[in-house]
């Protein structure tokens, strides 16, 4: 105990939770752990999680200060987590970071910096926060490029973002690649009880890049699919829906919509496996055209074996290639159209879905992840 | 048999469940052998009182959190001085696109 942890891994999310980028941090942090003996996890709080674990070699700590202004919550997680890593100055070796908030003091711990970019706040900050100033987002992203320069590794999960880190002044050389990915799904998953006969399914948050909407507006043009339903798997909880399912009740199709709301990981799964389709229709917004992202929900839906419908953008054809079918984005009715011809072609949809998880399987489950950020631990190390 | 009532687990969190020895004199809640902490404290009362759990631990602790402040290791820490109330007040709950926005621990700038 007295002796100091030699890992740190620093996330100004909750975790866990029903999220993606919990799914994410809890594997890439297991790498991290497991190559360390252990270590120590940053991490927020609240929602009745512990604010201390000790699982084995892993110290769990979680920020639970109630402070309401973002910025001030971020300053004061930044404080936070020099106090947290301070005791292990002298061991720690390397400290793995996934935004500028906990890469600030992350910086001055002792150790190396392994920066994670999955996003840029800079980018994605003025979606939430629509009053923020451009000169704010000015000063944050001189931040993302101060912490970015220099880190001894940036992570990132797409090409997408690669571009816009280097664009701030990451070395190429010293970014690396690590597509997120999915574990196959285990064959034989019972139906959820809940489950309607015939269903489309979305899986994810409810943000308005999201295009759930889109979703929603196509979904009315098939009203003539009277046996078929969509299920809106919402890793948010119910009151971030209401305005969807005002939309839903505006375009006359709630009766055939069903809600469910921050599922367990392993739940998510089973309903995925059931759907006829998985649609992810990601709208054509700069936070997904130039910052990019891997969206978990369209791995999970490749692994599941479930034919994915999604947006055409970079991001998305980083991750579905071939085995999945491609529709222009913000545009309801092609969406529709695509939705309509593989549920008129059933084995063509089955057959894509099969690509598609063998495609993960061969390359893209959470151990081929695991690897590729060993890897560029192995780099970090040994310079 | 009172089972142990101390979160365990790294992504799926449940209740330890062993049988409890003892119940923590801070918080009460019941406790078994291996969650006992130094005090007899739960684990996480233990590390509210002294940081860390262990007294030489929150000693060093202490020590070198002493040592880097004086040392001004966290100099980074300006960064946040460049701030203005003109650069925070977009960032206040109300201001949010979202009025629900705190509402399930949303803090993360990155949502998959
Ligand atoms: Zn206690
Ligand atoms: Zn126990």
């Amino acid at each position: 105990m007295s002796e100091g942890h030699r890992a740190a891994y620093v996330a100004f999310d909750r975790f866990p939770s029903a999220k993606g980028s919990a799914v994410h941090i809890r594997h890439m942090a297991a790498e991290l752990f497991d190559r360390y003996g252990g270590g120590l996890l940053c991490v927020l709080g609240g929602g009745g999680l512990p604010a201390y674990q000790r699982e084995g070699g892993v110290e769990i700590v979680r920020f639970g200060a109630v402070v309401p202004n973002l910025l001030d919550r971020a300053e004061a997680f930044s404080a936070w987590v020099a106090d947290r890593l301070a005791p292990h100055r002298d061991t720690l070796r390397l400290c793995h970071v996934r935004d500028p908030w906990g890469a600030l003091p992350a910086l001055s711990a002792g150790g190396r910096l392994v920066y994670e970019a999955n996003g840029l706040p800079s980018i994605e900050l003025p979606y939430a926060w629509p009053l923020a100033a451009p000169s704010t987002l000015a000063k944050i992203r001189d931040l993302e490029g101060e912490c970015l320069r220099r880190a001894a590794a940036v992570v990132v999960p797409s090409q997408v973002i690669e571009a816009a880190v280097t664009s701030r002044g990451a070395a190429p050389e010293r970014v690396h690649l690590v597509p997120n990915g999915a574990d196959p799904v285990r064959p034989g998953l019972p139906r959820p009880p809940a489950a309607p006969g015939r269903y489309l399914i979305y899986v994810g948050a409810l943000q308005p890049w999201q295009g759930v909407d889109v979703l929603l507006r196509a979904f009315a043009r098939l009203a003539d699919l009277t046996d078929l339903s969509l299920v809106v798997c919402s890793s948010v909880s119910p009151s971030r829906a209401r305005p969807l399912r005002r939309l839903a009740e505006r375009l006359g199709v709630e009766d055939r919509v069903t809600w469910q709301h921050t599922l367990p990981h392993d739940e998510v799964a089973a309903w995925l496996t059931h759907a006829e389709l998985s649609v992810a229709p990601l709208t054509a917004s700069p936070r997904n055209l130039d910052q990019g992202c891997s969206p978990i929900k369209v791995w999970e839906s490749m692994a599941a074996g479930t034919a994915v419908v999604a947006s055409d953008l970079p991001v998305i054809r980083e991750v579905l290639g071939e085995h999945g079918r491609l529709v222009p984005p913000d545009r309801p009715a092609e969406l529709a159209r695509a939705i309509r011809v593989l549920l008129e072609y059933p084995e063509a949809a089955r057959d894509l879905g099969r690509r598609a998880r063998q495609h993960v399987e061969e390359g893209f489950t959470w151990k081929h992840a695991r690897a590729r950020l060993a890897a560029v631990y192995d780099r970090v190390e040994g310079h | 048999m009172t089972p142990c009532a101390v979160t365990t687990g790294f992504f799926t969190l449940g209740k330890c469940g062993q049988m409890a020895v003892a119940g923590c004199p801070a918080c009460g809640r019941a406790l078994c052998a291996d969650h006992v902490a130094d005090g007899g404290l739960c684990p996480e009362c233990a590390a509210a009182r002294n940081q860390f759990g262990h007294p030489a631990a929150a000693a060093a602790y202490r020590r070198r959190a002493h040592r880097h402040r004086t040392a001004q290791e966290y100099t980074d820490v300006g960064w946040y001085a460049g701030l203005d109330t003109y650069d925070r007040a977009p960032f206040d709950p109300g201001a949010g696109a979202d009025q629900d926005y705190l509402d399930d621990g949303a803090d993360a700038l990155v949502d998959s």
